[in-house]
């Protein structure tokens, strides 16, 4: 490694160009006798050849995990398959379930809503509004003439509300109670408390549970959450909110939470759970877009992500690192 | 460390640096023409490569110094440089500095980016890499999709990836203020 960088030979971009050309060869097959020793010979000739060549393999490597998650997001936009029947209540009159695309017709107020692990469904109320339910929740829907009354039993949901000031809709969820007024906003009883995020619009938010003398205002990209420890408020930007309501779509999107918080999110929507044993890894930064309940998805990626390795124990899926993987 | 790993240790912790350290070259070798960023990234990469990987705690932190060193052989190999350059090599704390601030890009920004640069990719080139990357087809499978032939593929596919390498090139957008997007909380009385 005498050589250094040379004051002529041959241009950078040049020799990129060439280093693509032969990764892309040895990466797709295998590379005929002559085709080697040229390999060899033009990477004996400079330094910088193999560190032209080093950095096109690496590339086609990167892209493949990006190419994945890019594909599987683009590709996949059906939502998870659902094979159970939904639970039908005397009252609910036809209902179809679907998560993304057209929207259950509901026309009767009074039913109670659920949903199991892996399922989220999208519920048209009579007014124009639209529920979304997040897996294993569950909500009731009371309207009356002049209020539009929806009960959050447990979980999550997310309302896209039709604007009507005569007929305020609200929205509680363990003693707290959420105003809307024309918006779009996801309630969610979370162990921490009950959490209300803004994605448009404003609502007001009381009750006796939310920690608040008189009612206040939440707006776009805000959250408010009414914690055991007192009422906070936290300013999310709008790419954070995008995130935590993807579930909405069907996906779960992760940008650099940790392994560990996102095999928590994975498993509430999937039987099958993902174990990490490592607490390295569990700590460990990980992106990637997944359908929902699709565990082993998640697992395949995280394990190629951080060079481990996916073991099925049981029920779970266990995640650990290779022995020979870097110290990092 | 097989040769496998070795590139996937590559693309996970060195690549990710690139772009910030190709913004960082650019500032440092304005006086040298003799020198381009490519040339001391192909170089450091070769120092990477053949270093004892294991042994590398820090790998932002090697793959600045080794390219600071780079460029200081490259300094010292030039009869006239600029005062200041040098003075500029030696007093640069970057470990400690740039460590800090670093940010990797999140994985939507990445994906977004390279959305982009795949936008960009000729029809063919883009529906042989496509094929190949998202669909999973051999070669040959492209081939026979494409009605073209298998070299022919191979040099789509080539182009593909030095089109995306020199695009990857260029900072990205967000890498500037990469900063952690923080949540703040306060308290209601």
């Amino acid at each position: 490694m005498e050589k250094g960088v040379s004051a002529s030979s041959g241009n950078g971009a040049d020799i990129d160009a060439r280093a693509s050309a032969w990764a892309i060869r040895s990466a797709e097959r295998a590379l005929g006798e002559q085709e080697q020793k040229e390999l060899d010979s033009w990477l004996a000739a400079d330094s910088r050849h193999l560190g032209a060549y080093v950095r096109a393999q690496a590339l086609w490597l990167d892209l493949d995990r990006v190419a994945a998650l890019d594909g599987g997001a683009r590709r996949n936009p059906s939502p998870p398959a659902r094979k159970r029947v939904w639970r039908r209540y005397a009252m609910a009159a036809s209902l179809a379930v679907v998560v993304a695309g057209g929207a259950v017709a509901y026309d009767q107020l009074a039913g109670r809503v659920a949903t199991g692990r892996s399922e989220v469904r999208r519920i048209a109320l009579e007014d124009g509004s639209i529920v979304t339910l997040n897996g294993n929740s569950a909500v009731q829907i009371r309207y009356e003439d002049d209020i539009r009354r929806v009960v959050l039993r447990r979980g999550e949901a997310s309302f896209e509300v039709a604007h009507n000031s005569e007929r305020p809709f609200v929205v509680s969820a363990d003693g707290v109670k959420v105003r809307a007024v024309g918006t779009e906003f996801v309630v969610g009883i979370e162990d921490d408390g009950v959490e209300v995020t803004v994605e448009e619009g404003v609502v007001a938010i009381a009750g006796r549970a939310s920690g608040l003398a008189a009612p206040r205002y939440i707006r776009r990209n805000e959250q408010f959450v009414a914690a055991a420890t007192g009422p906070r408020k936290a300013m999310l930007d709008s790419v954070d909110v995008e995130r935590r309501i993807a579930w909405r779509k069907g996906l779960l999107v992760f940008n650099g939470q940790r392994l560990g918080d996102a095999a928590a999110e994975v498993n509430r929507y999937s039987d099958l759970r993902v174990t990490i044993d490592d607490p390295t890894l569990a700590r460990a930064e990980f992106m990637g877009v997944f359908k929902l309940g699709d565990a082993r998805a998640f697992a395949n990626a995280a394990a190629s992500a951080f060079n481990g390795e996916v073991h099925r124990r049981g029920n779970e899926l266990v995640l650990v690192r290779q022995q020979n993987s870097p110290s990092h | 460390m097989d040769h496998g790993a070795r590139l996937r240790w590559f693309a996970r912790d060195v690549l990710p640096h690139e772009p910030d350290l190709r913004k960082w070259l650019a500032g440092r070798l304005r006086g040298l023409d003799s020198c381009d960023v490519d040339e001391v990234v192909q170089e450091a990469y070769a120092r990477l490569w053949t270093a004892d990987a294991e042994a590398i705690r820090n790998t932002r932190a090697y793959l600045y110094v080794t390219a600071r060193h780079i460029v200081g052989e490259q300094v010292r190999r030039s009869r006239i440089v600029a005062i200041d350059l040098v003075a500029d090599l030696d007093a640069l704390n970057i470990v400690d500095e740039e460590m800090n601030v670093h940010r990797r890009l999140s994985g939507q920004e990445e994906l977004a980016r390279l959305h982009e640069i795949l936008q960009t990719l000729p029809p063919k080139c883009r529906e042989a890499f496509e094929l190949k990357k998202f669909q999973d087809f051999s070669q040959r499978r492209i081939a026979e999709h494409m009605g073209i032939a298998e070299s022919t593929v191979e040099k789509h596919l080539a182009k593909a990836l030095r089109l995306v390498s020199e695009a990857m090139k260029q900072a990205p957008a967000g890498a500037e203020n990469g900063k952690r997007r923080e949540r703040k909380f306060w308290k209601w009385g």
